[in-house]
């Protein structure tokens, strides 16, 4: 069943951006945003309501890690489940993101199901019904 | 003239030709990063050169496998599509024909059952395809490090033309870029293009999720 949930997806390249919106949406959640860098995606955190964020690190202006520091500091924004889907593989930077306050790490390349499962499990996690 | 003199003269000479092509070849390194918008804005990346090679063989390896998964595909959804084709025009024949050759309801339903598992096995192929154009990103981040190299090589081919000039060759930095808006420099280190071997980077999701799972996230 389609999920009403509403997911921010960040990516600074567009092919990145469309091919998760794309796959959110196969797999159940129709209702998604996207923006091209922390920024922009603080600015429509902000200003709309979200109840889901899929990010990448590595942006211009305002990287992943210091969108998840940004929004830890937003009240209405803190419990927000973050997803960081990304190409950097360094241990250091996973333990960073998950140190930062990150639900889940997915590293690039990935598959539909991987990103299913990690939906699945932060769901779960945040009380939240994962679409079926 | 002596040849004391000569020696010194042909040596002079010689100098000024190597100064001239290491000019020359600094200009067109310039004219190329310009022609990108890329002068001059890259700095402090000395070490990366010998990096370079292997990632343009990442770039063509990445490449190649994505146009390698979506030409597989192609030739999967084909395949499948040329089986319903013929399956549906001999159908459409048999019932136009009618008759005691007319197909039954049973071989009507097993048809349209085959139909649905075809649609879903096409929308299969789909995903993979959109799947392989991953590549974009991992590529692009990989060639904005190339480029960023070439640029540094640039710098450090200015400065060892400015240190070689003979004393009486007329030296000309390069002019600085016209469009002075600073390109993106990813600051973190990008997809890792060699993971065997590395102790620092993780080589695919599984390892990702037994480093989480191991510190209690």
């Amino acid at each position: 069943m389609a999920s009403a949930l509403r997911f921010l997806v960040v990516d600074d390249f567009s092919t990145m951006r469309r091919i998760v919106r794309n796959l959110l949406k196969e797999i159940g959640y129709a209702d998604s945003e996207e923006a091209e860098d922390g920024v922009v995606a603080l600015q429509k955190l902000q200003g709309g309501q979200f109840d889901f964020v899929i990010s990448d690190i590595n942006m211009p202006n305002m990287n992943g890690f210091q969108l998840l520091g940004e929004i830890q500091k937003i009240d209405k924004l803190k419990r927000l489940p973050v997803l960081m889907v990304t190409a950097e593989a360094r241990k250091e930077d996973i333990v960073l993101a998950a140190q930062k306050g990150a639900a889940g790490f997915i590293v690039k390349p990935f598959t539909k199901a991987t990103l299913e499962d990690k939906l699945n499990l932060i769901m779960t996690k945040y009380g939240m019904k994962p679409a079926t | 003239m002596d040849s004391t003199a000569a020696a010194s003269s042909a040596a002079s000479e010689s100098g000024l030709d190597i100064h001239h092509s290491i000019g020359a070849l600094t200009r067109q390194l310039h004219d190329a990063l310009q022609a990108l918008g890329l002068t001059d804005k890259f700095r402090g990346l000395a070490g990366e050169l010998p990096d370079a090679q292997d990632r343009l063989s990442y770039i063509s390896r990445l490449t190649g496998e994505a146009a390698e998964k979506v030409l597989n595909r192609v030739d999967m959804a084909k395949a499948d599509h040329d089986q319903v084709l013929t399956a549906s025009q001999v159908l459409s024949q048999r019932l136009l024909a009618g008759g005691a050759g007319a197909p039954s309801t049973t071989e009507l339903l097993s048809f349209l059952a085959g139909i649905e598992a075809s649609t879903r096995q096409a929308d299969a192929h789909l995903t993979e395809i959109m799947m392989a154009q991953d590549f974009h990103d991992l590529t692009g981040q990989v060639i904005a490090k190339v480029v960023r190299l070439a640029a540094n090589m640039e710098e450090q081919l200015v400065q060892l033309l400015i240190q070689t000039a003979p004393a009486d060759a007329p030296t000309k930095t390069p002019a600085p870029a016209n469009n002075p808006a600073a390109p993106y420099e990813p600051a973190l280190s990008g997809p890792t293009i060699n993971p065997l071997g590395n102790p620092d980077v993780v080589s695919g999701q599984s390892e990702v999720d037994d480093l989480l799972a191991s510190l209690g996230f």
